[in-house]
């Protein structure tokens, strides 16, 4: 049996490609889909509060920076 | 806005990022197995009698580019919208998987693809994603 066409394999192993992201998403947003409302806003709550740690830290470091900047000036002129 | 991606990335997932991330991330994954036939086939480590090497050389590549562009979207929405300070070892992953990439991207570039040392990298690469996978969007599917 002759193989098919150079062209055909391409497209075939393309669209071989496409078939396999589409089940990808299909399978990972079904994961996603009968979550409850309450467990996607429980989610969504957890995301807030590591975002809001991170800028609490981020805060929290700026502020002990500043600090030693300040100390280290107050140390330079006195 | 103070950081103006990170908004932007927000907009464009509505708010869902780490959903966004998880099914971009597990394409990535679904379709690096792929590639892993397809380099086998091109190879010729395998025959299938349907498939030629040639054919299969441009389909690793095309698709390789395409994977290229969706691993580094993953990668900065991940890094501007979580940073590196709760990554842990899914940002050492992370980011010797783009150090792999560029390394791959440069093995081609200067070796050719006759390169011995392009399966390594890619085999490299493969088991670097499955990692950095199994470090985030796994957890968060519950499968790691």
């Amino acid at each position: 049996m002759r193989p098919p066409s150079q062209m055909t394999q391409i497209v075939g192993s393309i669209l071989v490609a496409l078939v396999i992201a589409a089940v990808a998403v299909a399978v990972v947003t079904a994961h996603f889909g009968p979550t409850s409302t309450a467990k996607l806003e429980a989610r969504e709550d957890a995301i807030d509060a590591r975002v809001d740690a991170r800028e609490e830290r981020a805060k929290a470091r700026e502020d002990r920076r500043e600090e030693a900047e300040k100390r280290r000036e107050d140390s330079g002129s006195g | 806005m103070d950081r103006p991606v990170e908004g932007l990335i927000d907009d464009l997932t509505r708010g869902n990022v780490t959903e966004v991330k998880v099914v971009l991330a597990s394409v990535v994954l679904a379709l690096a197995v792929y590639q892993l036939v397809l380099a086998a086939v091109s190879y010729g480590r395998v025959r299938p009698r349907f498939f030629e090497s040639g054919p299969a050389t441009w389909a690793h590549r095309a698709v390789g580019d395409t994977l290229l562009v969706l691993a580094v979207a993953v990668a900065i929405a991940c890094i501007t919208f979580y940073g590196f300070e709760e990554g842990g070892a899914h940002a050492v992953f992370g980011c010797l998987v783009l150090g792999a990439l560029a390394a791959k991207v440069l093995a081609v570039r200067v070796g050719g693809s006759s390169s011995p040392l392009l399966p390594w990298v890619g085999i490299a690469l493969f088991a670097l994603l499955t990692a950095t996978w199994l470090t985030s969007a796994g957890d968060f599917l519950g499968v790691s």
